[in-house]
């Protein structure tokens, strides 16, 4: 009967007061009071169109394990546990080329420094949900997955309903990113080359980069970014890409000051 | 050591390793007060991140090789691309246009050739 009350009170609270409460309280609830099926459809629905992109990345990826001398099973490990279609394919060219295990891991690693942001630009709309949530929501944090949600946090004044849209959208990128890779293992190389069906990747980035350049200094921070990742290619370990990313963020907040300051 | 053993300690480790760099803030933050020039900060990562993914995979045309000419098609394709994302705000329009275009100036570039 308590218990009962207290689901009555949680449902008639608004839902905007979510973000003021303190945490302890939210992660008392069950996990079907956070849980919303309409939100997570949507999350499956609007990340269809990006998906398309990232299919053929993942033949690519299936294709350089097979090639690399990977069983099926290695193959699948790759895309289940590291889900990372950069990590993958540079841990297969080095490990075919016969680099040492140490070194294949720092270089992935450091590719893989791209999620540092990610994760603290999701954190303050992540902190109000349980751990559960947060620890589940992390393991889906890819680029595509990060693009689109955090745009649904940042629109969105629930951030209960925008982490049901990111689960959705997350589990399906998951989901699919598995079966292209395993496709791509088989029957990669059906594909003519010739068609250069990987410049899709690119430009399902570029779909979701261009509605992030909303004003001046996000467009500021766009081309120093651009600018710096060019210049700084010949850093060893894919470093240009963290160091562009910081070169940016610092010259979009030099931009904000300026343009406050006037 | 066996090579299958070296392929499932990368995979497991770097899996691990890149499990814990998505966690890494969710979990610090969702204890920690985040400072207010990092919360600035943040607005910032998408714009600047996707830029520094899709940059390399077009003005480069071989590992190294700059070719910032309208002779190179996954430039003129990703120009066209950008201005159909921007003016249509579709992911799909936006990839197709893309591939479209890229064909196209291969075709050109071709016969020019």
């Amino acid at each position: 009967m308590r218990r009962q009350l207290a689901l009555i009170r949680a449902c008639s609270r608004p839902t905007g007061s979510l973000l003021t409460e303190p945490p302890l309280r939210l992660s008392a609830r069950p996990l079907f009071r956070i849980f919303s099926r309409p939100d997570f459809l949507a999350g499956v629905r609007e990340m269809t169109p990006p998906l398309l992109g990232l299919l053929p990345f993942g033949l690519v990826c299936g294709v350089g394990a097979q090639s690399a001398g990977a069983t099926v099973w290695q193959s699948l490990g790759l895309s289940a546990f590291m889900f990372s279609g950069a990590a993958q394919i540079l841990a297969t060219q080095l490990l075919a080329a016969g680099a040492p295990v140490a070194v294949t891991i720092l270089t992935c690693f450091v590719v893989g420094l791209r999620f540092l942001m990610y994760s603290a630009a999701m954190a303050p709309h992540l902190k109000a949900l349980p751990p559960r949530w947060r620890h589940a929501l992390a393991f889906l944090l890819t680029d595509q997955a990060f693009a689109a949600g955090i745009r649904r946090f940042r629109a969105s004044g629930d951030n209960r309903n925008a982490a049901s849209y990111f689960l959705g959208s997350g589990f399906l990128l998951w989901a699919t990113w598995q079966c292209s890779c395993l496709v791509g293992y088989w029957a990669g190389n059906i594909i003519p080359a010739a068609w250069s069906l990987d410049f899709v990747v690119p430009l399902c980035f570029l779909a979701l980069l261009v509605p992030t350049l909303e004003d001046r200094s996000t467009r500021i921070a766009a081309l120093a970014s651009g600018v710096a990742v060019v210049a700084l290619d010949a850093l060893p370990m894919r470093l240009s890409l963290i160091c562009a990313g910081l070169i940016g963020i610092a010259a979009g907040m030099i931009a904000e000051a300026r343009a406050r300051a006037r | 050591m066996s090579s299958a053993w070296t392929w499932w300690i990368v995979i497991l480790v770097v899996g691990a390793l890149n499990y814990l760099s998505r966690l890494s803030f969710i979990a610090l933050f969702a204890h920690v007060e985040m400072p207010p020039l990092v919360a600035r900060a943040l607005r910032f990562v998408p714009s600047t991140m996707l830029t520094a993914i899709v940059v390399p995979a077009v003005v480069f045309t071989a590992p190294a090789t700059l070719a910032f000419s309208y002779t190179n098609p996954k430039l003129v394709a990703a120009l066209v691309a950008a201005l159909i994302a921007w003016r249509l705000r579709s992911a799909t329009a936006t990839m197709v246009g893309g591939m479209v275009a890229l064909w196209v100036a291969q075709w050109v570039g071709r016969g020019a050739g």
